[in-house]
């Protein structure tokens, strides 16, 4: 008894370091829909979904977890014969499906352990670079020991003949031939019952600390996950008028972290699922959504719980640069590879964006090329690119398009050109194809020429909410005054915005990317397609219309009406690679490594597709730059225009 | 009000420009208006912070201010400030005001204001927030004397035309662990002042290879006063240093003339230099977007034109 509350009293304490913080920290609007997050609950937890994207690691995982669910009552029946041999659990104790039950899982939990050891020193995927090693190690040979105990205990009381049913136990007892019938076997009953419920103890008290707290920190942090798209940033309150102590933001130090984010830090297994996929990484940046994480965890577990609240005297650290550099934060393309990945929902893009808003608006922090982009956005022409708004309607020369005018009756479809869209050469090709489809199709449509502005998503990636916001509110209203309900955009960001996080600034609107569109209206036989083109194609998922909203088949659909014949890139659909320009990267510099565009357009070479086709025009300007610097033969074209050309619509090709 | 005084950044090679900057403003907010500086280079620096409105110039040539950054600096200024007692110190936003200011900060425990656009008064300053979409006034309270770092440029230097008394002052060198200067390098300035040229003449990727922006040199050398500046495809594809670099995410220039060789003229270049007054494009695609917006447009190879060009410039300036 006195071992077991010694074992509870560590526990307790060193959780309670953790919990102190928990509770002091921010709370995050994370109880919406309950019946959704107990559906994800089910299938990210208990189904173990998404530890099976990668397979021999889930079914490792698989099988050590639900061997512990099974096992659990086993745990609490050795404590129980410690106290008094020979007392077992009401009803199952000697159920035979339990012991069953037991038996199986218990080894499954032993093979698992040796999958994972054959993962870790054998295989020694890349992923692990950085993780704690030797602390996993220690975990796994403790889960062994304890699986293996609790077996030997099983087979040492079939030989005693205290076990009922010992054929429900095949590997007990079949391990029970090893033991006599005689007093060294009553002994080692003995040892094996209290050195099963010892490494249990053990483990309990070094939880706590270790990277296995994810075992308690994984239910409520998927639980608290966001519900809806990934690409859906929340909204800051960014209170002027309020007290000036309340005005943050973002994430400056370690308690500014929402307790979600917190949570974030505490499930952490160092997996390194996150690290194989990221675009920074892989291209050799110093990010990696591991590395920041447990980075940040570190720093946190270095805050004082005890200080208790902030007096002033106390002068906590920020955490850029103090736990992770500059260069970290403004590396990441946002493109949520890596929170797809996670197998416990932590959100890595979240936390980023929260530390570049307070380096952007609370100390003008940023790489100083994208200030032209800041600036552009600000203002007077409300566009990236400083250009006259006056030049947003310059792409329709001879196409027959409605520019509304103010007053005008509201079209069906509001076609959200963008600015990529209205000023972008390569761009434009895509608005002209659109148009063009658009009017074979029947459609009512209109534009809202220079009255439409940057949707504010570069500014907001960047960290710039505030910018962001007054834009959202600018544009939301010209929706309200055009009564505007349904927006076509061929811009994934655009898209993602104006479906995901408009409706935070009061708009209501259908949202459709030009894609799903177009594959509507081939659908409904509104555009009619003779499928002559020819040669083949391979398609590049955008993050922001793909990974982070779904739309994985729309595009598909579109070029599979074309004729082509479409070949996959071997990283496509949900863990498509990013081509470099999320996270407004776009408007920054790359120095580090090699170039995300280049290491995604060879990706897409490598098809030997003679196409490549894109649904964003950010994608297109990448890839495209990287096509010219390759000096490649391939073409990079928007699906919109392979379609406009498959129906016979004059279009030059870019 | 107490006086004002000014942190004042000297080498044997000169007054930085801050100093003489803060000294301008110092010189509006009323009081008495005084210098300090430290390091080999300050009784030299004296006359020219007279002339900006120093009536005192508290002087020290030690080397010992060269030698080790921030900590005997701070120091001394302590010791100054416990004699003469102002009631404000201007710090220049650089590396070496940061660094004494901070420190001396930890000393008095007064108030410190960092990135300081404007100074309204001995206890007012200004500061920038939002990326600098708005502008905050800040009360500076606590004992006296307020620190203040000033963000570089942030006033115009203009002369008083007066003169300074020189206090010389002894270095306070403070015992306990310190770091110490052992090397200076100063990295050399590569690339043209694309910024402040008449003419700039840009390489993009047609130019194929590194080796060819030396025609774009020669012909900027025939020029003369031109600079040459290079799209983000030459830069990326490491022909030329990111100093080169025009548009979006490079350098914004407004010459008289901009003569791009080789440069499709996407939008992210088009951004830096749309501003010319003149615009010529060499380009062999006569598609190329550059040559919508170019005032001449010259459709051909541009390894004959520019040497071409380039001969016609010298026969012309020669005659």
């Amino acid at each position: 008894m006195a071992v077991i509350a010694v074992a509870v009293v560590v526990f307790v304490r060193r959780a309670s370091a953790r919990m102190t913080l928990l509770r002091a920290a921010p709370a995050a609007a994370r109880t919406a829909d309950p019946g959704a997050r107990a559906r994800r609950e089910l299938a990210h937890v208990l189904g173990q979904r998404k530890l099976f994207q990668k397979a021999l690691p889930g079914v490792m995982h698989a099988f050590i977890f639900w061997g512990f669910l099974v096992l659990f009552p086993t745990i609490i029946e050795a404590m129980l014969a410690i106290v008094d041999d020979g007392r077992s659990l009401p009803v199952i104790g000697q159920a035979p499906w339990f012991l069953f039950l037991v038996d199986v899982f218990a080894t499954l939990v032993a093979v698992g352990i040796a999958i994972a050891f054959y993962i870790r020193k054998v295989q020694r995927p890349d992923r692990f670079r950085g993780s704690h090693m030797e602390e996993a190690d220690k975990i796994l040979i403790a889960i062994l020991g304890i699986v293996a105990t609790l077996l030997l205990w099983n087979a040492t009381k079939i030989a005693l003949g205290q076990t009922l049913h010992p054929s429900a136990e095949p590997v007990a007892n079949a391990l029970s031939n090893l033991f006599g019938t005689g007093q060294p076997t009553e002994t080692l009953e003995r040892v094996f019952v209290w050195s099963h419920v010892l490494i249990v103890l053990g483990f309990l008290a070094y939880l706590p600390k270790s990277k296995h707290l994810h075992i308690i920190t994984a239910v409520p942090n998927v639980y608290f996950a966001k519900n809806g798209p990934s690409g859906h940033l929340e909204k800051l309150e960014i209170d002027l008028e309020g007290p000036e102590e309340d005005l943050r933001f973002g994430v400056a130090t370690a308690r500014d972290l929402s307790k979600k984010q917190l949570l974030d830090l505490f499930s952490c297994t160092e997996c390194g699922r996150c690290q194989e996929v990221c675009p920074a990484w892989n291209t050799g940046k110093p990010l990696s959504p591991k590395l920041l994480i447990m980075d940040l965890r570190d720093a946190v577990a270095g805050v004082d719980p005890a200080a208790g609240e902030p007096t002033g005297e106390i002068e906590l650290q920020p955490l850029v640069p103090n736990a992770v550099t500059d260069e970290v934060v403004w590396d990441c393309v946002t493109c949520g590879a890596c929170m797809r990945e996670c197998p416990v929902d932590i959100e890595h893009v979240d936390t980023i964006v929260d530390l570049r808003r307070n380096l952007v608006m609370a100390e003008s922090r940023f790489p100083t090329e994208a200030g032209t982009m800041l600036r552009g956005v600000e203002g007077p022409n409300q566009n990236p690119w400083s250009q006259p708004a006056s030049a947003r309607t310059d792409w329709i020369g001879d196409i027959p398009v409605r520019v509304l005018a103010p007053g005008d009756p509201a079209p069906e479809y509001l076609f959200w050109v963008g600015c990529a869209g209205a000023f972008d050469d390569r761009a434009k090709k895509t608005t002209q194809s659109v148009a063009r489809l658009l009017n074979a199709a029947g459609v009512d449509w209109a534009v809202l020429g220079g009255r439409e502005r940057c949707t504010g998503d570069p500014a907001r990636r960047m960290g710039h909410e505030y910018l962001f916001q007054m834009l959202a509110e600018q544009n939301v209203a010209t929706f309200a005054d055009a009564g505007i309900t349904k927006v076509v955009a061929t811009c994934a960001h655009c898209f993602n915005t104006l479906a995901n996080e408009y409706p935070d600034y009061g708009a209501t609107l259908e949202v459709v990317h030009h894609t799903e569109l177009l594959s509507h209206l081939l659908a409904e036989r509104k555009l009619l397609t003779t499928p002559g083109a020819s040669g083949t194609v391979t398609y590049h998922d955008a993050c922001y219309l793909g990974r982070h909203n779904g739309r994985f088949d729309p595009p598909r659909d579109v070029l599979g009406s074309t004729g082509l014949t479409a070949t996959e890139m071997e990283r496509a659909r949900e863990r498509s690679f990013c081509c470099g320009a999320g996270g407004a990267r776009m408007w920054m510099e790359e120095d580090a490594g090699t170039r995300i565009n280049d290491t995604r357009f060879a990706e897409a070479q490598g098809t030997g597709a003679d196409t490549l086709a894109v649904a964003c025009p950010y994608c297109f300007v990448m890839l495209d730059d990287a096509a010219k610097a390759a000096g490649s033969e391939m073409r990079v074209a928007d699906v919109a225009t392979l379609l406009a050309e498959a129906l016979g619509e004059p279009t030059t090709r870019p | 009000m107490g006086a004002t005084w000014v942190y004042a950044e000297v080498t044997p090679e000169g007054t930085l420009p801050s100093a003489l900057e803060l000294l301008t403003k110092a010189r509006t907010l009323g009081g008495d208006v005084a210098a300090v500086a430290l390091g080999p280079g300050a009784t030299n620096a004296a006359g020219e912070l007279g002339a900006h409105g120093a009536t005192t110039v508290y002087a020290s040539d030690d080397q010992v201010f060269a030698d080790r950054p921030g900590r005997p600096a701070a120091h001394t200024l302590h010791q100054l400030i416990g004699q003469h007692t102002p009631s404000l110190i201007l710090f220049p936003g650089s590396y070496e005001g940061r660094d004494v200011a901070g420190c001396l900060q930890a000393l008095t425990g007064s108030t410190l204001m960092a990135n300081v656009t404007d100074v309204a008064g001995p206890s007012r300053a200004q500061t920038e927030i939002f990326g600098g979409t708005k502008i905050v006034e800040v009360d500076l309270a606590g004992p006296e004397p307020r620190l203040v770092l000033v963000r570089p440029k942030s006033f115009p230097a203009e002369p008083s035309g007066g003169t300074a008394e020189v206090v010389m002052v002894d270095a306070v060198t403070p015992t306990g662990p310190t770091a110490t200067i052992v090397e200076r390098h100063a990295e050399a300035a590569t690339g043209p002042k694309l910024e402040e040229a008449n003419v700039v003449i840009a390489g993009g990727r047609g130019l194929g290879g590194p080796e060819p922006f030396a025609m774009l040199d020669d012909l900027a050398a025939a020029i003369g006063g031109a600079a040459v500046g290079a799209s983000r495809a030459a830069v990326d594809a490491g022909w030329v240093p990111y100093a080169y670099q025009v548009g979006q995410t490079g350098k914004t220039v407004k010459p008289e003339v901009y003569i791009a060789a080789g440069i499709s003229g996407a939008l992210q270049h088009v951004v830096g230099m749309k501003g010319a007054k003149r615009i010529v494009a060499i380009n062999k695609d006569a598609d190329a977007p550059i040559l919508k917006i170019a005032d001449l447009g010259v459709v051909g190879d541009l390894f004959q034109i520019v040497p071409a060009l380039t001969e016609e410039v010298r026969r012309r300036a020669s005659s």
